[in-house]
């Protein structure tokens, strides 16, 4: 049982990390990002190639951030000449070409079948140690985002970053570029989104396109509406409530006869959905979040 | 690749535009009166498709079971449920966020989607279903071969595409819309009843997303992704043509369906979703009014 809480709590981790990004971009500085998951997969994915062609896990830890923040320096300049609705569809199409991408380029992802026997973080230590020593180094990861955000944020950078998301006009006319900090950001997140990636390939050990499809971007975006957006405490608490409900409804199905799992998946979708549209309509600040002001 | 074989692409890629032309105009309408993506787009399409791929099984040896008859009732049963459930989103939940920021909308959109499509899994599974037609051969017009039933998918988005832009020109409802679109407060201060105008929007939004789901499912096969698949490259017409544009939407889907099958030559089959991405991002950024939007929209 504890071995499956701890596995538990690394997932928990891992989401923690991509909300912290998200937050970041969204509920401080106004970026609609709805194409996360894709820099989570090339994180994922840059880690897990190079780790199996023999390069130590620190390295592919710093490239599989590095790689995420790159790719998201395109996506960020369009971010800068267009609307907010406009980036929200861009982002979610370059995450359903990147899948495709990771799915049709056999030759270097191997693939719909996925890739096996990618090495565990940790993995000398052996058995309970290991889960141990990589739940602990996500502990320090998401401590230290955490950290670097709060940082970011209460510096005058971070006040630039509010100062934006409320009026860009203003900020200019101030004589800032708001382009450089918009840039940034969210290059930030997508290098958190890339290290939760290379996470979660060295803690499962095996990774396919179908684990990156848009709706764990939306698993993401649940979090942190259901914690309060903008808020940091409440996107932790949101990860842990999403994933104490993903994984809740694994235990219906297990406890309820005749439930098929295509047919749970089903539910769970229709329970996410739900909840998107029940939270904006209803409590736009979260479930901890104060009223909107 | 020989020059029948282009003409061959060109021709599906037609008829594929026409398809992707009827949710790009709804997502266009919506997009110009309602200000947000209706990301939901898509799925209501794949709902479209079922309730009519499930209306005409109904229908096979019955009094309704000729093809043609057949198919025009579950394409009516369609427009009928899916209008329905378009007007009723719009009075959920659309219409309590109109004073809310547009990512509220958005968001809310997605979420329908997901909640439409993950109530036709659990309703009727994931297995795919086909139309039952009876099966024709291609003319073949010296290399160029042509399916009748593509003609006919042609044929049916295209009336139904001049239909629309004859309401919206000539109809005074559509012109109404259109004011409203144009200038809401104005329309507003002329004495225009938005409420109703509403009302019709969505249910046009709804009954071109059923369309074109029961021709899409016509072309291919009908299952749960099928719309979300195609939001994308609607988006990119809708784009692409310039947001607030419906002539636009639809050169739009035109360029894109004929775009997207001359690229399976070079990029391959599966790649269709990057080019529509593709098309999307370089539009965005170099011309983000589209072919004929207007600018102001765009920012």
């Amino acid at each position: 049982m504890d071995a499956y809480l701890v596995a538990v709590f690394s997932v928990v981790l891992i989401y923690a990390l991509l909300a912290i990004g998200l937050n970041l971009q969204y509920g401080e500085t106004g970026l609609i990002n709805f194409g996360h998951v894709a820099f989570f997969a090339l994180g994922a994915y840059a880690s897990a190639l190079l780790a199996l062609r023999g390069w130590p896990l620190p390295a592919t830890f710093a490239v599989a951030a590095a790689v995420a923040a790159v790719a998201a320096v395109p996506l960020g300049l369009a971010a800068l000449r267009l609307r907010q609705d406009y980036l929200a569809i861009v982002t979610l199409g370059f995450s359903e070409t990147v899948r495709l991408v990771l799915q049709e380029e056999r030759a270097i992802t191997l693939g719909v079948q996925g890739v096996p026997g990618i090495p565990k973080l940790f993995g000398a230590l052996g058995g309970r140690a290991t889960d141990l020593a990589i739940l602990l180094a996500l502990l320090v990861a998401v401590a230290l985002a955490a950290w670097a955000t709060h940082l970011l944020k209460t510096s005058p950078f971070g006040r630039l970053l509010r100062a934006i998301r409320d009026n860009e006009t203003a900020v200019t006319a101030l004589g800032k570029d708001p382009a450089r900090y918009k840039i940034q950001v969210f290059m930030f997140g997508a290098a958190l989104a890339g290290i939760a990636g290379a996470f979660y390939a060295h803690f499962l050990t095996f990774i396919s396109p179908e684990q990156f499809v848009p709706l764990v971007t939306f698993y993401v975006w649940m979090s942190i509406i259901l914690g309060g957006v903008g808020s940091l405490r409440g996107a932790l608490a949101g990860t842990l409530l999403l994933v104490a409900f993903l994984e809740g409804s694994r235990f219906i199905r297990d406890l309820v006869p005749g439930v098929a799992e295509v047919q749970m998946a089903s539910v769970r979708l229709a329970i996410v959905g739900l909840a998107l549209i029940l939270f904006v309509l209803y409590r736009p600040q979260g479930l901890f979040g104060r009223q909107a002001s | 690749m020989t020059l029948a074989g282009v003409a061959n692409l060109a021709v599906n890629g037609l008829v594929e535009g026409a398809v992707i032309a009827l949710p790009a105009l709804a997502l266009t309408l919506v997009m110009s009166i309602a200000r947000f993506p209706n990301a939901a787009t898509g799925d209501l399409m794949t709902l479209g498709a079922y309730v009519a791929v499930g209306v005409q099984a109904v229908l096979v040896g019955s009094a309704f079971g000729a093809p043609l008859l057949g198919m025009a009732v579950a394409t009516l049963a369609a427009v009928v449920a899916c209008a329905i459930v378009s007007v009723a989103a719009y009075e959920l939940i659309f219409r309590r966020l109109g004073r809310a920021a547009m990512v509220a909308s958005l968001l809310a959109s997605i979420g329908l989607a997901f909640l439409i499509r993950s109530l036709i899994t659990l309703v009727v599974g994931h297995e795919q279903h086909t139309f039952a037609l009876p099966l024709v051969r291609a003319w073949n017009f010296g290399g160029l071969r042509v399916l009748p039933t593509d003609l006919a998918i042609g044929a049916v988005a295209l009336v139904v595409l001049a239909a629309v832009f004859a309401w919206l020109h000539f109809g005074r409802s559509g012109r109404l819309l259109r004011a409203v679109a144009d200038n809401p407060d104005l329309a507003r201060l002329s004495g225009i009843r938005a409420q109703r105008l509403m009302w019709l929007l969505w249910a046009l939004a709804g009954v071109l997303s059923a369309i074109g789901g029961v021709l899409l499912g016509v072309k291919s096969v009908v299952m749960p992704e099928l719309g979300w698949e195609l939001l994308l490259p609607a988006f990119a017409a809708m784009i692409l043509g310039g947001i607030g544009s419906p002539a636009g939407a639809v050169a739009g889907a035109l360029l894109m369906g004929v775009g997207q099958e001359l690229s399976v030559p070079l990029v391959g089959p599966t790649y269709k979703i990057a080019v529509a991405f593709a098309v999307l991002f370089v539009v965005l950024l170099l011309r983000p009014a589209g072919l004929f939007g207007r600018p102001e929209l765009a920012r």
